[in-house]
Formats: C-alpha cells, sequence, structure tokens
C-alpha cells in the first residue's frame, strides 16, 4: 500500500502515543503535581509550623551531634537545612558510594526525631514520576524510553496534524464524540506545545548521563565525581586519610560561607567525617538564573581553611543545568507557576484524550461485540485516567487517616495508593463501559471532596492549607463534570445507533 | 518576576490572541453579522500581532533575557487556553473581553 508522508506520521503518532500513553499520563500527572511538592509536603505533615527563618549554625549542629550518634561510620554526611516550606533538618549519610542513603529528619528547636507523621509527603509523586516506584535503574530506563516514544509522538503529531493554524482555537464541543476529543486534543496539544516539548525534552536530558554514559564513563573511567567536580557543578571529592582527627568548629565555617554567597544555605556535607581529611562543604541554594547550578564552598575540616569554591560552570555544563532548571521550575514564582503547572495539566488532558481518541475512533457499532484489542486499551485507559487520581487522592487521606503511631506507616500510604489503583482499574472491567466511566469519575470526585473535609476533621482547619483544599475541591469539580458530561453524551449517540440497527463498522 | 509582571504579559497575550480569533474567518463569522470583511480581518490580524508582541518585550522587560521567553510563552498558552473557552462557552464575551484586557493591561504596567 503505496502511503503519502502525512499518513505515515499520523500512523506514527498514533502508535508511539498509544504505546506510551498511558505511562507517560502517569509521569505528568505525578510530574504536574510535583510543582507543588512543598505544599503537599507540608500539608501532609500538619504537625509542624512554619517559621519565618532558622539558625543555619545551630540546625547543622544538630545534624552533626545526631549523625555523630547515629552514623559514625558513614563516609558522608549531608544535613539539608530547614526552610519554611520544609520546616524540618534533614540528616542523610552515605555507608558506600552505591549504598542506600540513610535518612533522619529532625526538629529544628530540640534535634530530637521530628514529631511529625512518617511520610514521604510531595516526595512520593516527584520520586514516582520518573521511577514509578521501581528499582531507580528499571524505573528510570522505562520512563526514558516512553518519553522518547513521546517525543517521536510529539514531533509526528506536528507533522500529522494540517490545519494547525487554522484549527488553533476551534473545540467543537457539540459536534460528534469524536469531534470533540479530536478537538480536546489538538487545543490541549497544540497552545501548551512549547511546555510539550520542552518539558519531555528536558526531562530526557536531566538523565541523560544515564542513558549514555559512555563519554563519561570513557574518560573517567569509573571516577564520576571528578566530572561533576571539572564540569563546575560540586567540589572535588577528597579521599579520606585514614587517621581521626579533631574537627574544627563548624559555627565560624558557616559564616564564612554565608559572606561569600548571597542566596540562602541549603546544605552542609561532611565528606569523611572525623577523619584528618574531612572536608566540609557548604551548599547554597541557586542563584536566580535559568541554570540549575548550586554553588559550593568547601573548608578543610580540621584546620578550617577554605580549600576550593565552584568557579563558573562550563558551557556544556550550563546548557545540562539549564535544561534540568527549565524542567523544575525553581525559578517560578507563584504567578510563572500556576502557567507550569496549567501547561502541565494540558499535557495530561492531551494524553489522556489522545487515549481515549483511540477508542472512540474504533468504537464498535451498535450491538458488535468489540475486539480484544480495543476491550484492552479502554480498559487501561479507564484504569490509568481515573484510576490514578483515585489512587492519589486515597493517598492523601491515607495521610489522615492512618494511625501516627503505625510502624512503617509511609509505606502503608504507599501500598494505599497502589490498592486504590489497581480496585480503581480492575472494578471498571465488571461495568459496561460507559457506566464504568461514570462511576468511576464520580468515585474520583467524592475520594478529591473527602480529601479537605477528612483533613478538617482530623487536624483542624488552617488557612495555610487553604490552597491545598482548594485545588481538591476544584479536582472533584472536574471530575463531576466529566462524569456528567459522559451521562449526557453517549447516551443519545448509542441510543441513535440502536434505532438504525446500525452495524456497519466505521 | 513578579505575579504584577507575569499578569501583564497575560493580558496583553490575551487580548492579542484574541484579536487574531476574531480575524479568523470561522470564528469571526460567529460573532459579527453580514459578510466578512478583508479589511475588517486585516486590523484585528495587525492588532493581534502587534499585541503579542508588546507581550513580548513586557515580559523581556519584567523578566530579562533569561526567564522573559519563558514567562511570555507561558502566558501565551494560557492566555489561549482562555480564548477557546471563551469561544466555546460564551463567544460573545471574547471582544469586550479582549478590549477591557488592555486598559487593566496599562492599569498593571503602571505598578510594575
Amino acid at each position: 500500500m503505496k502511503q503519502g508522508f502525512r499518513q505515515s506520521m499520523a500512523w506514527l503518532h498514533t502508535w508511539a502515543g498509544l504505546v506510551t500513553g498511558w505511562v507517560m499520563f502517569a509521569v505528568f500527572v505525578t510530574g504536574t503535581a510535583t510543582y507543588y511538592k512543598t505544599d503537599i509536603s507540608l500539608w501532609m505533615r500538619p504537625e509542624l509550623r512554619a517559621e519565618a527563618e532558622y539558625d543555619v549554625v545551630r540546625a547543622a549542629e544538630l545534624g552533626v551531634a545526631h549523625l555523630k550518634v547515629h552514623a559514625p561510620k558513614a563516609m558522608a554526611w549531608f544535613i539539608g537545612m530547614p526552610q519554611a516550606d520544609n520546616p524540618l533538618i534533614g540528616a542523610y549519610w552515605m555507608d558506600t558510594p552505591d549504598g542506600e542513603i540513610g535518612k533522619a529528619l529532625l526538629d529544628p528547636a530540640t534535634g530530637a526525631p521530628t514529631v511529625a507523621r512518617a511520610t514521604k509527603g510531595g516526595d512520593f509523586f516527584y520520586r514516582f514520576h520518573y521511577e514509578l516506584q521501581m528499582p531507580p535503574a528499571v524505573g528510570r530506563w522505562i520512563v526514558g524510553l516512553c518519553a522518547m516514544t513521546l517525543l517521536i509522538a510529539l514531533i509526528s503529531g506536528i507533522v500529522t496534524h494540517r490545519r494547525i493554524f487554522a484549527d488553533f482555537f476551534t473545540f467543537r464541543r457539540s459536534k460528534s464524540a469524536q469531534r470533540g476529543w479530536l478537538d480536546a486534543h489538538n487545543v490541549t496539544g497544540v497552545l501548551a506545545l512549547p511546555f510539550h516539548l520542552m518539558i519531555t525534552y528536558t526531562g530526557i536530558v536531566s538523565l541523560s548521563l544515564m542513558y549514555m554514559p559512555w563519554g563519561m564513563v570513557s574518560v573517567y573511567k569509573g571516577d564520576e565525581l571528578r566530572f561533576y567536580a571539572e564540569s563546575g557543578q560540586m567540589t572535588t571529592w577528597r579521599a579520606a586519610e585514614g587517621k581521626p582527627a579533631e574537627p574544627a568548629p563548624l559555627g565560624p565555617l558557616i559564616r564564612r560561607a554565608q559572606a561569600e554567597v548571597s542566596e540562602p544555605l541549603e546544605m552542609v556535607s561532611i565528606n569523611n567525617p572525623g577523619d584528618a581529611n574531612a572536608t566540609v562543604v557548604a551548599v547554597f541554594e541557586e542563584p536566580h538564573g535559568l541554570a540549575h547550578r548550586h554553588p559550593q564552598i568547601a573548608f578543610n575540616a580540621v584546620t578550617g581553611e577554605i580549600v576550593e569554591r565552584t568557579g563558573p560552570l562550563k558551557p556544556a555544563a550550563h546548557a545540562y543545568t539549564s535544561f534540568v532548571g527549565l524542567h523544575e521550575a525553581h525559578f517560578a514564582g507563584p504567578a510563572l507557576r500556576i502557567l507550569f503547572f496549567l501547561s502541565g495539566l494540558m499535557g495530561c488532558i492531551a494524553i489522556a484524550s489522545g487515549l481515549v481518541l483511540w477508542t472512540v475512533a474504533r468504537a464498535p457499532k451498535g450491538m458488535v461485540r468489540p475486539a480484544f484489542g480495543w476491550r484492552l486499551v479502554h480498559a487501561l485507559n479507564i484504569g490509568t485516567i481515573l484510576g490514578l487520581p483515585v489512587g492519589m487522592a486515597s493517598f492523601f487521606l491515607a495521610n489522615r487517616l492512618i494511625p501516627v503511631d503505625l510502624a512503617a506507616r509511609d509505606s502503608w500510604e504507599g501500598a494505599i495508593f497502589f490498592g486504590s489503583w489497581l480496585a480503581a482499574a480492575l472494578i471498571p472491567l465488571a461495568r459496561p463501559h460507559r457506566q464504568a466511566w461514570r462511576e468511576m469519575a464520580y468515585a474520583a470526585a467524592l475520594l478529591f471532596l473527602a480529601v479537605p473535609l477528612v483533613g478538617w476533621a482530623t487536624t483542624g482547619w488552617r488557612t495555610d492549607f487553604l490552597g491545598f483544599d482548594a485545588a481538591m475541591a476544584a479536582l472533584a469539580l472536574v471530575f463531576v463534570l466529566g462524569a456528567r458530561k459522559v451521562g449526557r453524551y453517549e447516551g443519545p449517540r448509542r441510543e441513535a445507533a440502536r434505532a438504525t440497527g446500525d452495524l456497519a463498522r466505521a | 518576576m513578579t505575579p504584577l509582571a507575569v499578569s501583564l504579559t497575560c493580558l496583553l497575550s490575551f487580548s492579542g490572541l484574541a484579536c487574531l480569533c476574531l480575524s479568523m474567518d470561522r470564528h469571526g463569522r460567529t460573532l459579527f453579522q453580514g459578510r466578512p470583511s478583508r479589511q475588517r480581518d486585516m486590523a484585528f490580524r495587525v492588532a493581534g500581532w502587534l499585541a503579542i508582541a508588546l507581550a513580548f518585550s513586557a515580559a523581556i522587560v519584567t523578566a530579562d533575557w533569561n526567564f522573559g521567553p519563558v514567562q511570555w510563552l507561558g502566558s501565551l498558552t494560557g492566555a489561549a487556553l482562555v480564548v477557546v473557552a471563551l469561544m466555546s462557552y460564551r463567544p460573545a464575551w471574547i471582544r469586550p473581553a479582549a478590549i477591557a484586557a488592555l486598559p487593566l493591561a496599562m492599569a498593571t504596567a503602571f505598578f510594575v
């Protein structure tokens, strides 16, 4: 069969989009939620109240005191400073270069482990959006391959869309179901196209050293830390001498570093703690700029002299960190953040409408029993597009309803996320498919509405949670409208098909 | 990059995109009585692109060359979404909204 260029691109767009759509929908939804990661984390730890300012020297000393007792043999300690949007001291340690990173969250006032409930907070969605809660190497490869395929789907979609300018503002909601879905897909895809291309591309780039490590591997031969140091992203790793030595007091070092850099202190890391060649590195927040770059100043921990400062980034590193910076949008203030969030939502809708469109365009007419492939896609569609929101709402509810002192509490939250997602994907299999959409959308709406209500009932009403509560209510409204739309929209069409006895396949 | 600067870029983008939308045959016909006139379409088109260019310069002035383009593209996306929503739910509001956005933008520019 002879095909034109545009037809073959349409074929590519359809299938590249279909095979990656479910994974990428989950990635886009959780990634979009990550733009409000700190707000989610604050809501999920209602015991905490943020203060305007923290004594970073005291925080670092409290962190060191904890780590001296709990991780005396670690090769590196990292102490994250408490901040207004994350009011805890993060004490992390690393025993081997490739091992697990240990973690304790401390109260900035006392230095004792926090009384806040154990939860992963917004980090759960953040990690999920590039690791899918799988072993990191597996999850990142799956997300990466899907993102690369999505990039192909984006570009072939642009080629396929012959009326990109003529239909720029067109959303015909009163015509046929297929027309409506196609317009929704086009509008959300085209209007936020700069965002879609940027976020997919920069997402792949942020993990590019994992996907294509060969250049770095062949030049640095396993000494990857030197790569980051030479490209100006961090200070050099200094090996331990093997002899113990008493470290200099931390306070003066931190104050000297603060005198050089105007940004707030983000983290203090101590490499080879207790060793004669130990290093203290003060890591600062990103200066206001596109690049995702953290200025660092390294001290000899024993003598207290400055041994290194990260200089300006090398050009390639600057390009790379700018891509990562664009992806994360740390620079975005509240207004620009809304636009990033909105664009992310449009990405979710573009993917979801594309997946639905596949089934709508191939919907069996009248009483014909749909083929297995169609039923599979349909089941996966509803299981992902509505199952994931059900899972997310249940995750928030679990945060308030699981007893605070339950062992492995944060894992239970995750288990409830996946459990309710699975349930929301399986229940519709037993229902006629249009009712299934409607019922699950109502279920999602109810759950999202329950989140602020259960929050008020369990931990009281708080003005600083107003934004979160409003977002949950808005999501509930979206799902109610969606459910009503399904109810209204599909009815007449099916009756019409039945009335005419039209059994012909489209 | 204050919220005001972003609002300014959004308002100008909205006005511009609404004009471009009205300059298009399909959308213009649903809003204006009578035959579409080439002259009117052209006027809307020029006004639309002017407002979009103005939005770009506003973004560059308020957010510089590294964030300006990001702010401008984001604003265009947000504004276009509003135009589409109005076009399919409240088409009659487009023209007054596009006109109202201009003095609002000027007032905002005053405070940026």
